[in-house]
């Protein structure tokens, strides 16, 4: 049978001993997906973890533990562990789109200082058949060719080749 | 809200109050406190005894009573007054800011960026003599020859050492017990040299041993060819012996032993000793706690002029014995208080003895550079400065990401060192994916910690205690400890007695162990 957790608001948590489960439901305003997914993820090695959406703008967590047999201690400890992580990731999700310029070239700094410059080695195995270097979108064609135009000869009329 | 960012925040119609913080020094009614931002330049802040620490993006920092951190916060102090003065000389008002020098000061501190992996651990062998209640490393018994690390696979590994993009590169045998695979340990520091001659790098070689498997014969090769010995002394001797095992029950004594003739060795080599000496580190266990005076005083005894006081990790055998050795953080940092105050003692009386944790954190404080220790810079060393290499030819990006492979997680592996191309290594995701975690401007708590411009954290243990390379530093051990190193720091120097202070100026001294570099040239 399911009962709340008294120091939690009532409907956000359950937990079910018979069943060695917990269930946490969040408004996913005010967590974004990717710090539920995060924040679930690190529990995996100690609970089978379900995601659904019960209703829309809520996400319910389900913790089975591996347990079969927790203490409520225990599953108060995982819904805990949960709540706080589902905080750090929320936080650290924004943190990372406020400073990804400076994240994103401190990282760029330090992965180019230990990898150094491709040694012809590398250049060789180098696919150049690489998706990257496609150009679905035209970008790398020139005005003319991308637009069927010619260059005019110097001193011609504007459209005579 | 207990730090205060200015240029995050726009100019409040209504002055947001400031929230108690935990350690509010006496007299500053903090809910009264209004901030307004406008005049300053970017700070965080944390009360230290009855000052207030200020420090500023690129680690200058200044300890402020509480009336003139009031007069800060609020953007109230008078130009022309000499409090207005020391804060724009240390670069805290936007007024007169002098970005280039700002910029240059960034630079310094985060030198290690452009380096490249240094320092490259090869696990010779897991094979020990010796056992350790919380060993680490998840020895293996002296006949597990299986775990003893090939020549061939050495060669292979120096190779990709010597491809690291960094000019200094420093090798360090680690185990197991490197001395039990004496003859591959031999192989790599004559292939490794011979190489390099080649290659022109900064080559220091380092061997970490307990130093029971030595004789006079291995103690002048390894003289002579200049390899640094360094070594675990857990304390007192009942102690030493009662967590590090080795089957004749000496452990202590023939540790002890060999640190004082190497010591001599150096002494008979004309080496000035109060820089070439067996560096040892004290791994501190739940009985060393009530020790403090009689750890110092066996690394005094022995001449030996720093002292690691290390907190136990949870990794290898200590993750099983945890119950019996693991103690609240807090108590280590008690420990930490009493034997760091005592070694401040003797210091002032004239024995030299340093605390190295104290003197990486004091470098980065006082000096603005950086020491490269890879677990305290931002983002950290794994893969970018270290790489580990294990005796199977495995490459991991840290010992510990090795440690957690022992223990069945190869999360941290990188590649082998048979089919690995050097920029494969370093270039790896889960590299990348640890320079992100471990850069402090996107965590939680540090991007508002006042001591962000020193710290640094380490996704392992993050990833061992916390589930995620993250990890979240508010209920975080290695956090706990440096935090709590850090706020003894700043007290001793907002106290400021001059015996301390003359001693924390000499902690910081950063002085080229020469001898130790390998000969870059053909003879």
């Amino acid at each position: 049978m399911s009962t709340p957790l008294a120091e939690i608001p009532q409907g956000l948590v359950e937990v079910d001993l018979h069943e060695a489960t917990a269930i946490v439901q969040v408004d996913d305003s005010l967590y974004p997906l990717p710090a539920i997914y995060g924040a679930a993820y690190v529990l995996i090695d100690r609970c089978f973890v379900l995601l659904d959406r019960p209703a829309p703008g809520r996400v319910r967590i389900t913790l089975a533990s591996k347990d079969p047999a927790p203490d409520p201690e225990a599953l108060r400890a995982l819904v805990g562990e949960l709540a706080n992580e589902l905080l750090a990731c929320a936080f650290r999700h924004q943190l990372a789109q406020d400073n990804r310029v400076l994240v994103e070239t401190v990282t760029m700094q330090a992965m180019a200082g230990a990898m150094g410059p491709p040694s012809l080695a590398d250049l060789a195995d180098f696919d150049f058949t690489d998706e990257a270097l496609d150009d679905p979108l035209g970008i790398a064609q020139s005005w003319e060719e991308k637009h069927g135009r010619t260059l005019s000869r110097p001193g011609a009329p504007e459209g005579e080749p | 809200m207990t730090e205060a960012m200015p240029e995050a925040m726009p100019t409040p119609r209504e002055p947001t109050p400031l929230g108690p913080p935990t350690l509010a020094p006496q007299g500053l009614d903090w809910a009264a406190l209004r901030p307004r931002a406008g005049t300053q330049t970017l700070f965080r802040f944390r009360p230290v005894g009855d000052k207030v620490l200020v420090t500023n993006l690129e680690g200058r920092w200044l300890l402020l009573t509480r009336d003139d951190f009031a007069a800060h916060a609020r953007g109230e102090v008078p130009p022309g007054s000499p409090l207005h003065e020391r804060l724009a000389t240390e670069g805290f008002l936007r007024e007169g800011y002098r970005v280039p020098e700002a910029a240059d000061r960034l630079r310094a501190r985060r030198s290690f960026l452009h380096g490249g992996p240094n320092l490259h651990m090869f696990v010779v062998t897991l094979r020990c003599n010796e056992t350790c209640a919380y060993c680490h490393a998840s020895r293996a018994n002296m006949d597990a020859v299986h775990t003893d690390m090939t020549p061939e696979t050495a060669e292979r590994a120096v190779d990709l050492v010597l491809q690291s993009t960094s000019p200094f590169v420093t090798i360090e045998f680690q185990g197991g017990e490197p001395l039990v695979n004496w003859p591959v340990v031999r192989h790599v520091v004559e292939y490794a040299t011979a190489k390099n001659r080649e290659r022109g790098k900064q080559l220091e070689l380092t061997m970490v041993s307990n130093f029971s498997l030595l004789d006079d014969e291995r103690l002048e090769w390894l003289l002579a060819h200049r390899v640094q010995l360094c070594t675990s002394i857990d304390g007192p001797e009942a102690l030493h012996n009662a967590q590090r095992r080795l089957p004749t029950g000496d452990a202590h004594q023939k540790t002890i032993y060999w640190t004082r003739r190497i010591n001599e060795r150096y002494r008979q080599l004309g080496l000035d000793p109060t820089l070439y000496h067996v560096e040892a580190l004290c791994t501190t266990t739940r009985a060393t706690l009530p020790l403090w005076k009689e750890v110092v005083d066996t690394y005094v005894g022995l001449g030996c002029r720093s002292l690691f006081l290390r907190p136990i990790d949870p990794f290898g055998f200590a993750e099983r014995t945890k119950r019996r050795l693991e103690y609240p953080r807090h108590e280590y940092l008690e420990y930490y208080r009493r034997a760091v105050d005592y070694m401040l003692e003797l210091n002032a009386a004239g024995v030299e003895i340093l605390e190295r944790y104290a003197a990486i954190f004091l470098t980065k404080i006082l000096r603005g550079q950086d020491p490269n220790f890879l677990d305290l810079r931002s983002p950290a060393g794994a893969g970018i400065g270290a790489l580990a290499y294990d005796h199977d030819g495995s490459i991991y990006t840290c010992d510990e990401g090795r440690m957690l492979a022992a223990m069945g997680d190869p999360v941290f592996r990188l590649g082998h060192v048979d089919t690995a191309r050097y920029r494969d290594i370093v270039g790896h995701p889960t590299v990348r994916a640890l320079a992100i975690a471990t850069n402090l401007d996107a965590q939680p708590d540090c991007t508002s910690c006042t001591y962000q411009p020193y710290c640094g954290t380490n996704a392992a243990f993050n990833y061992k205690t916390q589930g995620s390379i993250f990890g979240r530093m508010r209920d975080n051990a290695v956090c706990a400890v440096h935090k709590g190193i850090q706020d003894y720091l700043f007290e001793k120097l907002a106290e400021g007695d001059p015996k301390v202070l003359e001693t924390f100026e000499r902690w910081t001294t950063v002085r080229p162990r020469e001898h130790f570099i390998q000969a870059q040239e053909a003879p």
